[in-house]
């Protein structure tokens, strides 16, 4: 998978404050010989990127139509006979399939609804920090899981979870209890390692988001609120997440576009013979028939179906946004 | 008493983010000790924060073998290589994407972005690399993450940000669109380029996928795929390394285990982000900051 950088929030989100500022518009060019060979410039220092998009991005779109080809390795990626929809027959006929869809949107919707306020609280509680240096020494200190790759994130895990030598057990044993439990091979802890460890490892990164857009908020509020009598916690709930409230809507409605897929990194390394029945997710599912088993044409249809549903939850969710609260992504 | 409810809601806020922050270093704390700790003796359990009986075996027979010195190497040849070349490029693309006259600027941005909302999925796009040959060449590392929407996109907005006049005036000395570019954007981009550089360079030191699912010699795998298959199959790798290191022989005075190589393995793979956090963590919060803004 390519390198992901930065924060999956959208790019053109329009978060509030800094919209205002406005240039002067100018409008592209027409399309004459002239202008071009003005341009041409601009064209070369754009063209590795082109190619790069059209390579990398466009070339397998198009390489989708294996999703209805059988795949043959003399023939490469669009020699194959049609097969019509063989694969999405299997795959809609296979009940074990409906268990990896339900995984995942198990899994999935516990990261975009359940996970969701505790960025926000911790946001909140930064904000009430008054000492400016414990608080940006604890943001800091919070932010860096978020640069932990998931397999330092799971190597710690099976650290601290370990049977009988692991913290937890320790503990649990220091205080009387059976300190041999195997939590990574049971299927009844697979949800809350999973959601715990999700929490824990973004918690601090994507509070920077709302921290910023509370900061953005008028403190001439705050002062009216308070000769209204309004108390602190009054303070928060009518002004400061009323004030945020765009920006959680938009960082939500975003989210939604990953709905069907719940995070490889993470599930593929909890993943374990223990709990694989909870576990086992669209993304991990292409990747085994696919890349381990070898099977190209099913896997690609697998993994079309989850493509077009994110780009569908996307474009509805855009358009309700735009109508609704006069946000877009574009 | 306004002032009072104060000071305890403060107390109150502290605490819990000085708890949170507790979970995050006393694991690594647990971890260090454990890597420092004779395995055989971690075996027994009870070691939290401090070693118990102190070696640094296990880092000596991690990097006595090859293959950890050798994914080291490709890790940090991909983060250097990798991060110059796609720094250089997302900041050119960046540049004419932000030329406001350019023709076509607005079909070529949507077509960029467009990738962001769909893909052909991993499956085509495994093919693609296959049919390229980058599969199993360290090529495979450094090519197909030369570009990322979201950077081009946190660069356009930097650029947008730069004054128009200083470009004007250099145009009109004469300069052309390369010397404008090469001697004044980047000279002011610093910040930007610093943000950037750094998430391309933590992308690169942790990413794991690409050398599991695409690359299949052993010399190519980078360090994190490394400790990756020690996780998913510790237990083989861990005999592997012990017969490798010729010290059968010596069985009575072997005090590592699976485990503890493990432990070193994860701080040696963390520690160079963890050492330079405090110096570079300025840097990408700026990023987000500018990445939310609307053009």
């Amino acid at each position: 998978m390519e390198v992901t950088t930065g924060k999956n929030i959208g790019p053109e989100a329009n978060l509030g404050k800094n919209s205002k500022k406005k240039k002067n518009r100018v409008k592209p060019m027409k399309f004459t010989i002239k202008n071009i060979w003005k341009h041409r410039a601009m064209y070369i220092m754009l063209l590795p990127c082109i190619v790069f998009f059209i390579v990398f991005s466009y070339l397998p779109m198009a390489g989708m139509v294996l999703a209805f080809k059988e795949f043959r390795f003399d023939t490469g990626m669009f020699g194959g006979p049609w097969v019509g929809l063989k694969y999405f027959e299997r795959f809609f006929q296979d009940p074990q399939s409906w268990t990896f869809v339900k995984n995942t949107l198990i899994i999935s919707g516990m990261k975009l609804i359940l996970a969701m306020p505790f960025p926000i609280i911790l946001a909140l509680i930064f904000n009430e920090i008054k000492s400016n240096k414990l608080r940006s020494f604890f943001q800091s200190v919070s932010y860096l899981p978020h640069f932990l790759s998931w397999v330092v994130v799971v190597g710690i895990i099976q650290s601290i979870l370990a049977p009988n030598t692991g913290l937890l057990n320790e503990l649990i044993s220091f205080m009387g209890g059976d300190g041999s439990t195997f939590y990574l091979m049971e299927e009844k802890y697979f949800h809350s390692i999973m959601f715990w460890s999700y929490v824990w490892k973004d918690i601090g990164w994507s509070s920077i988001i709302y921290f910023a857009a509370i900061a953005g908020i008028d403190p001439a509020l705050y002062e009216a609120a308070a000769i209204d009598g309004a108390s602190r916690l009054r303070q928060i709930w009518h002004i400061t997440l009323t004030g945020i409230r765009p920006t959680i809507l938009i960082l939500f409605i975003l989210s939604l576009g990953n709905i069907l897929s719940a995070g490889f990194d993470q599930i593929y390394l909890l993943k374990t013979p223990g709990n694989a029945e909870v576990a086992e997710i669209i993304d991990t599912y292409v990747i085994r028939t696919g890349l381990q088993s070898g099977q190209f044409g099913y896997a690609t249809a697998v993994g079309m179906m989850q493509g077009v549903v994110g780009l569908i939850v996307v474009l509805i969710v855009n358009r309700f946004a735009s109508k609704k609260f006069n946000t877009s992504l574009w | 008493m306004r002032q009072k409810s104060w000071s305890f809601s403060q107390i109150l806020n502290i605490f819990i983010v000085a708890l949170l922050c507790l979970s995050i270093i006393l694991p690594f704390l647990n971890i260090l000790a454990l890597s420092f700790n004779e395995g055989t003796d971690a075996q027994r359990g009870g070691i939290y924060f401090f070693p118990r009986e102190f070696s640094v075996d296990n880092y000596l027979e991690v990097f006595k073998q090859s293959s950890v010195l050798n994914a080291l190497g490709i890790s940090v040849f991909r983060t250097v290589v990798g991060t110059a070349i796609s720094v250089l490029l997302t900041a050119m693309a960046a540049y004419a994407l932000n030329t406001r006259t350019l023709p076509g600027r607005k079909f070529i941005t949507f077509f960029i972005f467009f990738t962001m909302l769909f893909s052909g999925g991993i499956i085509p796009y495994y093919l693609v690399l296959t049919e390229l040959n980058l599969t199993n060449s360290i090529w495979v590392y450094i090519i197909p993450g030369l570009y990322s929407v979201w950077n081009i996109l946190i660069m356009r907005t930097f650029f947008s940000q730069l004054p128009d006049s200083v470009f004007e005036a250099a145009r009109i000395d004469g300069c052309s669109e390369f010397q404008i570019f090469f001697r004044i954007v980047l000279p002011m981009s610093k910040p930007v380029i610093a943000t950037i550089g750094l998430f391309n360079a933590v992308g690169h030191w942790n990413d794991w996928f690409s050398g599991a699912f695409y690359v299949r010699d052993p010399n190519l795998k980078p360090l994190a795929t490394l400790l990756q298959e020690m996780l998913t199959r510790q237990q083989a790798l861990a005999d592997a390394l012990l017969r490798n290191s010729g010290s059968y022989e010596m069985l009575e005075k072997i005090t590592v285990t699976g485990d503890s190589l493990k432990m070193a393995t994860i701080i040696i793979v963390v520690a160079p982000i963890i050492i330079i956090y405090p110096f570079i963590q300025k840097h990408f919060t700026k990023g987000v900051n500018i990445g939310s803004v609307k053009e």
